[in-house]
């Protein structure tokens, strides 16, 4: 199939920027799909080792993908210690 | 606040407004070159004399009409995402004010010190005094101390609304038995006005929302006062 998908590529270049850019979308949305299982706090694979992951964020801790304005390192626990 | 015959958005008076102002003016300006290009192309295609029926295909333009559309999407999606992820980042409030949306007025508490708590009816029409705006005033404003980030919890008691006030760039659904969060900083003294943004019945066009930006030190007087008066 690789085969037959070159040789049309090699007759039509056009298609070359459609894989391109069809191609990272679907790279950007595994990517995605990834990173909330992953990095998400209320995700627990594990319920047995890692039962409450929301219970143990520090402060610090980034969340977020992308901080703009927001240095995470500066900023404190709210609330009273347990 | 919005006057007759607007067409854009209202002055930014806080400093999110300002960069959802700004994003706005550059997705339109790229939105206008390409509305422009378009017409102009059809306009050419429609009144040339020439035909040409043996060309099939062409690879070059192909790539041309794929990578710059392309191109202009992310363009306008990485400050798209980037305001986004702004409006969301914690900002350590001064102050936090809850906003309850009831069938059809607003009440505003503010319980961070004093337990303060009042309603905000609108104005009826037959009671306002020259200068005021028609279905815009209210009886009780939200008062704020300005160049302080705000947040502003908002809640419902009966059915949905929407607590908006457009040159603050902050509109959050009040949403009975949850509670919302919003932040704004206003960044400049003035009055904004806003409407409930959620149909929630007879008179869902008449209940506005009113914030007031004064300085610290009016804030505190006028806090005094309210609680004087309850």
């Amino acid at each position: 199939m690789l085969g037959t998908v070159s040789k049309q590529l090699r007759s039509h270049p056009a298609l070359i920027p459609l894989f391109v850019f069809i191609g990272g979308g679907c790279v950007m949305c595994a990517a995605y799909l990834a990173r909330l299982g992953i990095c998400s706090p209320e995700v627990s694979w594990n319920r047995n080792g890692n039962p409450e992951p929301w219970n143990k964020l520090a402060p610090t801790y980034q969340y977020k993908f992308y901080a703009v304005n927001l240095d995470y390192s500066k900023l404190k626990k709210e609330g009273p210690d347990y | 606040m919005a006057h007759p015959s607007q067409l854009g958005l209202q002055d930014a008076a806080s400093p999110v407004m300002e960069e959802l102002l700004h994003f706005h003016d550059h997705a339109l300006m790229i939105v206008l070159l390409i509305s422009t290009l378009v017409l102009y192309i059809i306009v050419s295609m429609v009144s040339t004399k020439l035909t040409n029926k043996y060309i099939l295909d062409s690879q070059e333009i192909e790539i041309v009409w794929t990578i710059l559309p392309a191109v202009i999407l992310i363009l306008i999606a990485l400050p798209s995402l980037r305001i986004l992820y702004l409006m969301d980042e914690i900002n350590d409030p001064h102050l936090t004010i809850k906003a309850m949306g009831h069938q059809w007025y607003w009440s505003y508490e503010y319980t961070d010190y004093e337990d303060l708590g009042f309603d905000s009816y609108m104005v009826p029409t037959q009671d306002l005094v020259p200068g005021q705006f028609r279905l815009l005033e209210t009886d009780h404003r939200m008062v704020v101390p300005m160049e302080s980030p705000i947040r502003v919890l908002v809640s419902a008691e009966d059915v949905l609304h929407s607590w908006a006030v457009p040159a603050l760039g902050v509109k959050m659904d009040a949403v009975p038995g949850r509670l919302n969060q919003t932040a704004f900083i206003v960044s400049r003294p003035g009055v904004f006005y806003g409407q409930c943004s959620e149909i929630c019945g007879a008179n869902h066009s008449f209940m506005p929302i009113v914030v007031e930006a004064v300085p610290l030190v009016h804030f505190e007087n006028w806090s005094s006062l309210m609680l004087e008066d309850a």
